[in-house]
C-alpha cells in the first residue's frame, strides 16, 4: 500500500508539470487549429534558457521563468507570424503539422550548435533535498515544480476568464467567425496564442530542467507525450489536458512502482486508445463540426 | 472546350514526364561524374585511412572524443614518419548517429573514395551493420567501440574490438573481487537494476547468475526503458529490498539519476557498483557531487594513472594538443588512439600494412595498446579483463585486480548513508 | 492508359532497371536502394495521406513491423542457397501488416484528421515500445539479425535494387489505379468531404479502410527489404519517426494526391540528403539546413512540385487565352492535376 501511495504521490507531482506543457499546446490547437509539433521543443528551448541563466548569473530556474517566459512568448508570436500565418486557410490543418515540425528540428539544430549534444541539468542546491510526510518521501524540486505549475495554470486560467484579451480568445476558441464578426482581431489572436504556448513551454522548461537531465534531441519523447495528454484530454480544451497530463503521470507512475517499469509508458498510451475508441473526440473534447 | 482541357493536359503531362526523366539522368549523371573522383591514383606515399563517426546525434560526444583519438594518433605516427613511410591521412565522415547512414559511409569511402584502411565507428548499433559491408570488400575492421554480443555473434575474421574484452564481461571484475573476500565479508542480498541497453542490463545480468551460483541471492532485478529521466520509483523499491549489494546496469545519465535517487531517499547498499556513468572522471562528479563519490565501484579499460605502455606519452601529447588535464580525457579518446597504434606495432613487425596482413597478424600473440595487452579470437572477441575502479579520496582510482590496482579497495559506508 | 503515360513510365523504370547493370560502383547502386526505398514509402503514404487526406505520421511502425517479421522469422532459419528466400516471403508479409492496418486503421480512422494524425504519431511510439519491450520476440534493445544474403560481392545490391523497384512500380500502379477507377473516385470524394461523401452514399469506412491496409502493406514489405539489406535492426532505428518525416516531406514535396509526385520527391531529397550529410554533417548546421529546405518548401510550394509547375502553366495557359480573346473559365476551376487525376485539395 504504501508503494502505491508513494507512486501516487509521484504520479501527481509529474502530472501536474506536464499539465502545464500540455495547456500551451491545447491553447496552439483551439485558437489556430494548429497541432504544434515544436511544443517539446521550445520546452527544451526554455530549459536551455534557465540552464544558461543559472550556470551565468546563479539565476534560481524559478526566477528565470520571469525572464524566459516573456522571451519565449516572442519567439513563439514571431514563428507563428513567419511560419503559419503565411500558410492558406485550406491547408493550414494539415502542412501546420509538417511546418510545425520543421521549426521543431530548426530549433534543435540551433541548440545542439550552441550547446553541443551533452546532456545538462540544472543543479540547483535544493535538488537533492526531500521532505518526509507520513513515511512518505516527497522531493522537494518536484513539489515546488507542482506549485509552480498549479500556480501558473491558475494565472492562465485568470487571464482567459478575466481579462478582454483571455476572452477573445475563448471566442476564438469557440467560433472564429462569430468572433471575427465581433470585432475580434484574428491576426493579433493567432499570435498572441501562440506566443501564450511558448510562454508556458518557457515555465515548464525551467522545471523540466530541474527535474531530469535534457539535451537538444530530448524533445522528441516530450511531444509524444504531450501530444498523447492533449489528445486524451480533448484537443482544445485546458481542463481536458490537466486532467490527462494528471492521468498520464498516476497510470505510468503506478505500473511503473507495481508492474515492470518497461511497461509504464506503454500503457498510458493503451488508455489513450481504450478512451479514443469510446470517445474519438477525448475525455473533454467538443463534438461540434469545426470548432474543437 | 473540351478540347482545350484535353491539350493542357497532355502537355501537362509532358512536362511532368520531361522533370522525372531530367531528374534521374542527371542523378545519373552525377553519379557518372562521382564515380570518376574515386581514380585519384593515390600512391604508395600516404595512408587513407576511412572512419565512419557520429559527429552528429545521440553519439556525437563520444564519437568526437574518438575524433580527437583518431586525429591525435595520426598526428604523433606522421611526426615519426608515418606508418612504413607513409603518410597517414585520415577521411572521417559523420553518420548522425545512424545506422543506415554509417552503411552508406563504408560504402563510399571504400567504393568510391578507394581508402587503403578503416576504422570502426562508435557503438555496437553501428559497427554490426558496418561490419557487414566491410567484411564484403575483404577490409580489416579494427574497431574501438562495437562490443556487444550481437558483434561476435557474426563471427567475421576481419573483425578486432579493441577494449580489453567483451563489453558484456564489464562487470566481471566486480564479481571477482567481491567473490574474493572471504565468506562472512561477502554480501548476501543483491539487486539489479538495468537500463535496457544492450550494454548495460548484460553486465548486470552476467554479474548476477556468477552471484547466485555463489549464493547471493536476488532479492530485486529489474529493466527500466531508454529514456527513462526520473529513476526514483526504481531505486524506491530496490531500497524497499534492501540488498546489501546493488549491481546497476547503466549508462551515464540513469547512473547520474540512480545516485540522485539514492541521496533523496537518504538510502544506500553497502556495495554500489555502476557499470557506466561513475566511471567517467569529470562528469560524476559534477552530476551528483564529489562528496557523494565516495566508494562507488565501476569498471573501465582505460584511466588516467594508467601504467600501460604508451600511456604517459598519450596523456602528454593530448594535453598539448586540446588542453586540460588527464582526468579529463574520454577513455573513447584512448580506444580511438589504440586502434592506430595496433596498425602501427602490424606494420613494425611484418613490413607490410594491407587489409590481409593486418587480418592475419592480429589473430595471432598480444598486442600492447593503452588499455593494455590485447589479444583476440578468431571472430574479434578480446581475450583480457576490464579493471574495477573506485572514486577513493575525490579519485577515481583502479583497486583490483592487486597486480594492476593503485589503490586497494575500500569498504566503508558510502557518503550520504545514515544521514 | 494514354499512351504518353505508357510511355513515361516505360522510360522511366527501364532506366531505373537498367542502372544497376550499367553502373557497377557500389556506392551508386546503394545510394539507389536508399532512393527506392523512400521512393516506394513516399508513394504508399500517398494513398492515405495524399488521395485519401488522412496524413498518417506513424507509417514507420508498419515499416518496422515488416522488417522485424523478416528478421524475426529468417533469424535462425536459412535465406536459401540463392538467398530469394527473404524476398519471396514478401508477400506474406505485406499480406500479414496490412491485416494489422485494417484492425488499426478501424481504430484511428474514427477520429478526424488532425485527431488521426496524433493517434498515428502515437501508434509509433508503441509499435516502438513493444520492438523494446517484448525481448524473447524482437532482442529487445540488443536488436536483432537476419542471416547476410549469400549474393555475388560484385553484384551484392543488384537483387535488393530490383525487387525495391518491384515495390515501387506496385506502388505506383495502385496509385494510377486509384486514380483513375471508381474506388479511387470515391477515395477522392472521401478526401474532399467525408460527410457528404457518405450522403451520397460511398462506402466510406470501407475505402478509407483498404487505401490504409494497402499502404501500411507495401511500407511493411519495404521495411523488410531494409531489414535483408542491413541484416541487423534495432528497435529505434525500424521503427523512427524520421522515416515517417522524410516520407511525408518527399510526397508534399513533389505533390501529394498525385502520381509522380512522391516519386520526385524520393529521387530529389534522399540523394541530397546523403549528400548534405556526407559532406556538412560534422557541423551540426545539417539538422538546420534540413529545417529550412523544409519550411522552404511549405511556403513556397505548399501543393509541391509537380502541381505547382502545373499550376503555373495553367495560369501562362489562361493568360495567352485570354489575349487570343477566348476565357477558359474551366483551367483555373476544375484544378485538374498533372497526371489527369482530380486533384485533392
Amino acid at each position: 500500500m504504501h508503494t502505491v501511495i508513494q507512486a501516487l504521490i509521484l504520479g501527481v507531482l509529474t502530472g501536474g508539470v506536464y499539465a502545464l506543457m500540455a495547456s500551451g499546446q491545447t491553447i496552439i490547437f483551439g485558437v489556430m487549429k494548429v497541432v504544434n509539433l515544436a511544443q517539446g521543443a521550445l520546452v527544451i528551448a526554455g530549459a536551455y534558457l534557465s540552464y544558461s541563466l543559472f550556470t551565468s548569473f546563479g539565476l534560481d530556474p524559478f526566477l528565470s521563468i520571469l525572464i524566459t517566459t516573456p522571451a519565449l512568448f516572442g519567439v513563439g508570436a514571431g514563428l507563428q507570424w513567419l511560419f503559419l500565418r503565411p500558410l492558406r486557410e485550406e491547408d493550414r490543418a494539415e502542412l501546420s503539422l509538417l511546418v510545425t515540425f520543421a521549426v521543431a528540428l530548426g530549433i534543435e539544430g540551433v541548440l545542439s550548435v550552441t550547446y553541443k549534444t551533452t546532456y545538462r541539468t540544472i543543479q540547483a542546491s535544493y535538488a537533492d533535498r526531500s521532505f518526509s510526510v507520513g513515511g512518505y518521501q516527497i522531493s522537494a524540486v518536484r513539489l515546488y515544480a507542482f506549485l509552480l505549475s498549479a500556480a501558473l495554470l491558475g494565472v492562465l486560467y485568470l487571464v482567459l476568464e478575466r481579462t478582454k484579451f483571455g476572452r477573445a480568445i475563448r471566442a476564438t476558441v469557440q467560433n472564429p467567425e462569430s468572433a471575427r464578426l465581433l470585432g475580434v482581431n484574428a491576426r493579433v489572436v493567432a499570435a498572441a496564442g501562440f506566443g501564450i504556448g511558448a510562454a508556458t513551454a518557457a515555465a515548464a522548461g525551467a522545471v523540466y530542467g530541474l527535474l531530469y537531465s535534457f539535451n537538444s534531441g530530448s524533445h522528441y519523447d516530450l511531444i509524444s507525450r504531450l501530444l498523447s495528454i492533449v489528445v486524451l484530454g480533448g484537443l482544445g480544451s485546458i481542463g481536458g489536458s490537466i486532467v490527462g497530463a494528471l492521468v498520464m503521470g498516476v497510470v505510468a507512475s503506478l505500473v511503473a512502482a507495481l508492474g515492470p517499469p518497461i511497461w509504464s509508458d506503454f500503457s498510458f498510451f493503451i488508455v489513450l486508445l481504450a478512451v479514443l475508441l469510446l470517445r474519438p473526440r477525448g475525455l473533454f473534447g467538443a463534438s461540434l463540426r469545426g470548432a474543437l | 472546350m473540351l478540347d482545350c482541357n484535353r491539350m493542357q493536359r497532355f502537355a501537362l503531362r509532358r512536362r511532368a514526364a520531361a522533370i522525372a526523366l531530367v531528374v534521374v539522368t542527371s542523378t545519373l549523371t552525377a553519379a557518372a561524374c562521382g564515380s570518376s573522383h574515386g581514380n585519384t591514383a593515390k600512391g604508395p606515399t600516404t595512408l587513407t585511412i576511412g572512419i565512419s563517426l557520429s559527429l552528429t546525434g545521440d553519439f556525437a560526444d563520444p564519437g568526437k572524443a574518438a575524433e580527437r583519438g583518431y586525429q591525435l594518433w595520426a598526428k604523433t605516427v606522421n611526426a615519426k614518419g608515418g606508418v612504413l613511410g607513409r603518410t597517414v591521412t585520415l577521411k572521417i565522415v559523420d553518420d548522425a548517429s545512424s545506422p543506415n547512414q554509417a552503411v552508406s559511409n563504408y560504402q563510399n569511402l571504400i567504393n568510391r573514395d578507394h581508402v587503403d584502411l578503416v576504422f570502426g565507428p562508435f557503438s555496437s548499433l553501428l559497427t554490426i551493420p558496418s561490419s557487414a559491408v566491410v567484411n564484403r570488400y575483404h577490409y580489416a575492421f579494427i574497431e574501438p567501440a562495437g562490443g556487444g554480443p550481437a558483434v561476435f555473434a557474426q563471427h567475421l575474421h576481419n573483425l578486432f574490438f579493441v577494449q580489453p574484452a567483451a563489453t558484456v564481461q564489464g562487470g566481471m571484475v566486480f564479481a571477482d573481487y567481491i567473490l574474493s573476500l572471504p565468506a562472512d565479508q561477502r554480501p548476501k542480498t543483491a539487486a539489479y537494476p538495468s537500463l535496457d541497453d544492450p550494454f548495460a542490463s548484460p553486465i548486470a545480468d552476467a554479474v548476477r547468475q556468477r552471484f547466485e551460483a555463489a549464493g547471493i541471492r536476488t532479492v530485486y532485478k529489474s529493466i527500466y526503458p531508454a529514456e527513462t529521466t526520473d529513476l526514483s520509483p526504481i531505486i524506491a523499491k530496490v531500497a524497499a529490498a534492501k540488498p546489501d549489494v546493488v549491481v546497476a546496469g547503466t549508462q551515464s545519465e540513469d547512473a547520474y539519476a540512480d545516485v540522485r535517487a539514492m541521496i533523496q531517499l537518504k538510502w544506500a547498499p553497502k556495495w554500489l557498483f555502476l557499470s557506466n556513468g561513475a566511471n567517467s572522471p569529470v562528469d560524476f562528479p559534477n552530476a551528483v557531487g564529489l562528496a557523494n563519490t565516495e566508494g562507488i565501484f565501476s569498471s573501465g579499460d582505460w584511466f588516467a594513472g594508467s601504467t600501460a605502455s604508451g600511456s604517459a606519452a598519450f596523456i602528454a601529447a593530448y594535453t598539448k594538443a586540446y588542453g586540460g588535464t588527464a582526468d579529463q580525457i574520454d577513455s573513447t579518446s584512448a580506444e580511438a588512439y589504440s586502434c592506430g597504434m595496433l596498425l602501427e606495432e602490424v606494420a613494425a613487425k611484418t613490413k607490410k600494412v594491407d587489409n590481409a596482413t593486418i587480418i592475419s597478424t592480429l589473430h595471432s600473440g598480444t598486442w600492447p595498446t593503452l588499455e593494455g595487452n590485447l589479444s583476440w579470437d578468431s571472430s574479434g572477441t578480446p581475450q583480457g579483463s576490464y579493471l574495477l575502479e573506485q572514486w577513493i579520496g575525490g579519485k577515481l582510482l583502479a583497486v583490483y585486480p592487486a597486480n594492476r590496482a593503485e589503490h586497494p579497495p575500500v569498504t566503508e559506508p558510502l557518503a550520504w548513508a545514515g544521514k | 492508359m494514354s499512351r504518353a503515360g505508357v510511355l513515361r513510365a516505360l522510360i522511366f523504370f527501364g532506366l531505373l532497371t537498367a542502372l544497376p547493370f550499367a553502373v557497377t560502383e557500389h556506392w551508386i547502386v546503394n545510394l539507389g536502394v536508399f532512393t527506392l526505398i523512400y521512393a516506394g514509402l513516399a508513394s504508399a503514404w500517398n494513398l492515405v495521406g495524399g488521395l485519401a487526406g488522412y496524413p498518417s505520421l506513424g507509417h514507420a511502425a508498419f515499416f518496422g513491423a515488416g522488417a522485424y517479421a523478416e528478421a524475426i522469422y529468417f533469424q535462425h532459419r536459412g535465406v536459401g542457397a540463392n538467398g530469394l528466400l527473404p524476398f519471396l516471403a514478401l508477400p506474406v508479409v505485406g499480406a500479414g501488416v496490412a491485416v494489422l492496418g485494417l484492425a488499426v486503421g478501424w481504430i484511428a480512422m474514427r477520429t478526424r484528421s488532425d485527431v488521426f494524425a496524433i493517434v498515428t504519431i502515437t501508434l509509433l511510439f508503441v509499435v516502438q515500445t513493444l520492438a523494446f519491450n517484448l525481448n524473447s520476440l524482437t532482442g529487445g534493445s540488443q536488436g536483432i539479425g537476419m542471416p547476410g544474403a549469400p549474393f555475388d560481392v560484385d553484384s551484392y545490391e543488384r537483387p535488393f535494387y530490383l525487387v525495391l523497384v518491384l515495390l515501387l512500380a506496385l506502388s505506383m500502379g495502385i496509385t494510377w489505379a486509384a486514380l483513375h477507377s471508381g474506388a479511387g473516385l470515391s477515395l477522392q470524394a472521401v478526401a474532399a468531404d467525408e460527410e457528404r461523401a457518405r450522403g451520397i452514399g460511398v462506402h466510406v469506412t470501407g475505402v478509407k479502410l483498404l487505401a490504409f491496409a494497402v499502404s501500411v502493406g507495401i511500407a511493411g514489405m519495404i521495411g523488410a527489404v531494409w531489414a535483408y539489406y542491413v541484416t541487423f535492426i534495432y528497435p529505434q532505428f525500424a521503427v523512427d519517426p524520421l522515416i515517417t518525416i522524410g516520407m511525408v516531406l518527399m510526397a508534399y514535396l513533389g505533390g501529394r494526391g498525385t502520381l509522380w509526385g512522391p516519386v520526385l520527391g524520393a529521387f530529389i531529397l534522399v540523394p541530397a540528403q546523403q549528400y548534405l550529410a556526407y559532406q556538412y554533417g560534422a557541423t551540426q548546421l545539417y539538422l538546420i539546413a534540413y529545417a529550412a529546405v523544409f519550411l522552404l518548401i511549405m511556403l513556397l510550394l505548399p501543393r509541391g512540385i509537380l502541381p505547382s509547375v502545373g499550376h503555373l502553366m495553367r495560369r501562362r495557359r489562361v493568360v495567352t487565352e485570354r489575349a487570343s480573346e477566348e476565357p477558359d473559365q474551366d483551367a483555373a476551376t476544375t484544378g485538374i492535376g498533372a497526371d489527369g487525376g482530380v486533384m485533392v485539395r
